[in-house]
């Protein structure tokens, strides 16, 4: 295995890109697809998270909460107007701060406080909130805050927005189309040419091909899935987690398209069989668009691990050990496809090397 | 001659029941050039793709610049540059961008694009994309992509398969050009005319075996017939007239052409490599 050609061939793979149909497709589509989602459902230009507060003291906080760049804050007489506005909609969520609550935090104190949450708000929304208020908190006290906040929803909380139902299946199609797609249809491009008989002519051999086109849909994949995630901002609080999570998931649909590459016989086939079986892939997407689906079943299908820890991180503000258990089983199933794809590969090789 | 570049032992290779490489065994010394000639589907490209490392040998050894190919083909396929029969270049990309980019997979860090476009006749056409290129300048372009390592060996297979005159007569200057050089040219084709006019030598193979190796000149005398033709009048019109050249009878022959016979047109005629085949397999180059 020689890098430098595997960088020469990567290089080719990137320069030869804009001239390719494919390529161009799995750069706009999902970028497409997640602006459509968000103009129908009316969150491409909606104002940040906003949260209400009632302070029954004068703490500090409410001067931090309105200094802010993350939320938006609006103050409230009372809890009864407050609870009102967040049943309503008004504001995505509301905190009451008790009298002396400055006080009690910075003695260490164990404080409840508890955040009033729109039904109907965005999930990222109530992440903002929550994590805001408790970094807020943080450098208010100087330390770790003795305080727990308990959520309580308000408003239908059945009525799931259609932005966060439809998440899952943005962040699927920008990391499995590009994942699957731009290695599998190069490789078939190349056999069907007869451009890879010139290739392993000369000291490449048809491994570093594969590496440079398997590169090409981690990199590709892995990038979209970020952009997708800026686009919805949701990239803040765990950037590295995310980017982690979109690196293992872009190896998942690389290892899949070139699996399949490797067996179909051309391109028609390739696009058959992922239209086929491309519905398995993007399953788990459909259990979170229909909450009242049984959830379980989600799981079977491998792709579950890889947008289930991006939700996690992105929606629900979980870190490291809330993901872990199904980050280890994507990297359990990145080494099976592997080592799938090198028995396939050593079996069906025409080549010498 | 003195070292080879090309020992074949034995050399055998099957798909399933058919043996397409019959335990052949050749050697091509350093700087000859070697015409394979043979119909359609007598083994020459199994033979081939195995001595450019595409095919690992089922049975036999091939060595080519002294490593045997099976074991060390990445290092040899530094060393020989190959031109497909069929054409795949990379038809979105120019010229330049194809050879430059077979240039850097062979680490080569000086490369002139232009001056190689230039010896097979494509100066000016660097940065034109290959898909608007016709044949003959997509052939002319495979050739001077395997010559972008300044290869040792120089594998051709049809080269000048289906091309007009001209992309044909340019190829052909580059593969003497090459062998001036001092590489050594492997040539596959089923162009009898072709191997005549630039082969050190030629091997005929017929169903995956060797069946005859010599000069062509060799070939010509141990097979061949020489006659002489003639076109003489008769009743008002022509008749030919075959005189074998080397007969006791043929003075006499001659003799009495000449003087019973009014001669219109008179020439002598070799045997062609394609006889040749015919003669030696009972089959044509074309089958």
């Amino acid at each position: 295995m020689n890098l430098r050609r595997v960088g020469v061939l990567l290089s080719k793979e990137l320069f030869m890109g804009p001239k390719n149909f494919i390529f161009i497709f799995v750069l706009v589509a999902p970028i497409a697809i997640s602006l459509v989602v968000s103009l129908v459902f009316g969150t491409l230009f909606a104002d940040q998270a906003t949260l209400g507060i009632v302070d029954e003291g004068n703490s500090q906080l409410v001067t931090l909460v309105e200094q802010s760049p993350s939320v938006a804050s609006r103050e409230y007489y009372d809890v009864s107007q407050l609870k009102e506005a967040v049943a309503e909609g008004a504001v995505d969520g509301g905190i009451v701060l008790p009298p002396d609550f400055d006080g009690s935090i910075l003695l260490g104190e164990r404080t409840v406080i508890p955040i009033y949450i729109w039904g109907e708000s965005l999930a990222k929304n109530r992440t903002i909130l929550t994590v805001t208020v408790m970094n807020l908190m943080r450098e208010l006290s100087g330390q770790e805050p003795p305080v727990e906040i308990e959520t309580v929803t308000l408003g239908d909380q059945e009525s799931i927005p259609w932005n966060d139902r439809l998440f899952p299946l943005v962040v699927l199609i920008a990391v499995v189309i590009a994942g699957v797609m731009l290695p599998g249809t190069s490789i078939l491009h190349e056999k069907e040419k007869k451009t890879v008989d010139a290739l392993v002519a000369t000291p490449t051999t048809i491994g570093e091909v594969f590496l440079a086109k398997g590169l090409l849909g981690v990199i590709i994949g892995m990038v979209m899935g970020i952009v997708i995630l800026l686009l919805n901002q949701t990239l803040g609080s765990q950037p590295g987690l995310l980017i982690m999570v979109m690196f293992l998931g872009s190896i998942m649909a690389t290892g899949i398209g070139m699996l399949v590459s490797s067996i179909v016989k051309d391109t028609t086939s390739f696009f058959a069989t992922t239209k086929l079986f491309g519905i398995l892939l993007y399953a788990p997407a459909f259990f979170y668009m229909f909450p009242e689906l049984p959830q379980w079943i989600g799981k079977v299908f491998p792709t579950y691990y890889i947008v289930e820890p991006i939700l996690q991180i992105s929606q629900r503000g979980g870190g490291w050990p809330e993901i872990a258990a199904n980050v280890f089983i994507l990297i359990g199933l990145n080494i099976i496809l592997v080592a799938l794809m090198a028995f396939t590969l050593s079996k069906k090789r025409q080549y010498a090397v | 001659m003195g070292n080879y570049s090309i020992v074949a032992e034995d050399l055998t290779y099957w798909y399933g029941d058919l043996v397409a490489v019959d335990h052949i065994s050749f050697h091509v010394a350093d700087g000859e050039i070697l015409g394979f000639l043979g119909p359609n589907g007598a083994g020459k490209s199994t033979a081939w793709k195995m001595l450019t490392g595409q095919l690992k040998p089922k049975g036999g050894r091939a060595t080519v610049l002294g490593r045997d190919i099976a074991e060390d083909s990445q290092k040899v396929q530094g060393e020989i540059g190959v031109c497909f029969e069929y054409t795949n270049l990379y038809e979105q990309m120019s010229a330049s961008e194809n050879l430059r980019l077979f240039a850097r997979l062979f680490g080569v860090r000086r490369f002139d694009d232009e001056a190689l476009l230039r010896r097979v006749g494509l100066e000016g056409w660097g940065k034109h994309r290959v898909e608007e290129f016709s044949k003959g300048m997509k052939q002319r372009l495979m050739v001077a992509r395997s010559l972008v390592n300044q290869p040792k060996i120089l594998f051709l297979d049809e080269p000048t398969s289906g091309l007009d005159p001209v992309s044909a007569e340019a190829i052909r200057t580059v593969i003497l050009e090459e062998r001036e050089r001092g590489a050594t040219i492997f040539l596959t084709t089923h162009d009898m005319m072709e191997a005549d006019k630039i082969s050190d030598r030629v091997a005929f193979i017929d169903q995956g075996k060797i069946v005859a190796l010599d000069t062509p000149h060799n070939l010509k005398q141990t097979y061949g017939k020489r006659a002489l033709k003639a076109e003489v009048a008769a009743d008002g019109g022509l008749e030919n007239i075959e005189i074998p050249l080397d007969m006791d009878e043929t003075p006499d022959a001659v003799r009495e052409l000449f003087s019973q016979k009014k001669v219109i047109t008179i020439h002598s005629e070799e045997a062609t490599l394609e006889d040749i085949f015919i003669r030696i397999t009972g089959r044509g180059l074309q089958a």
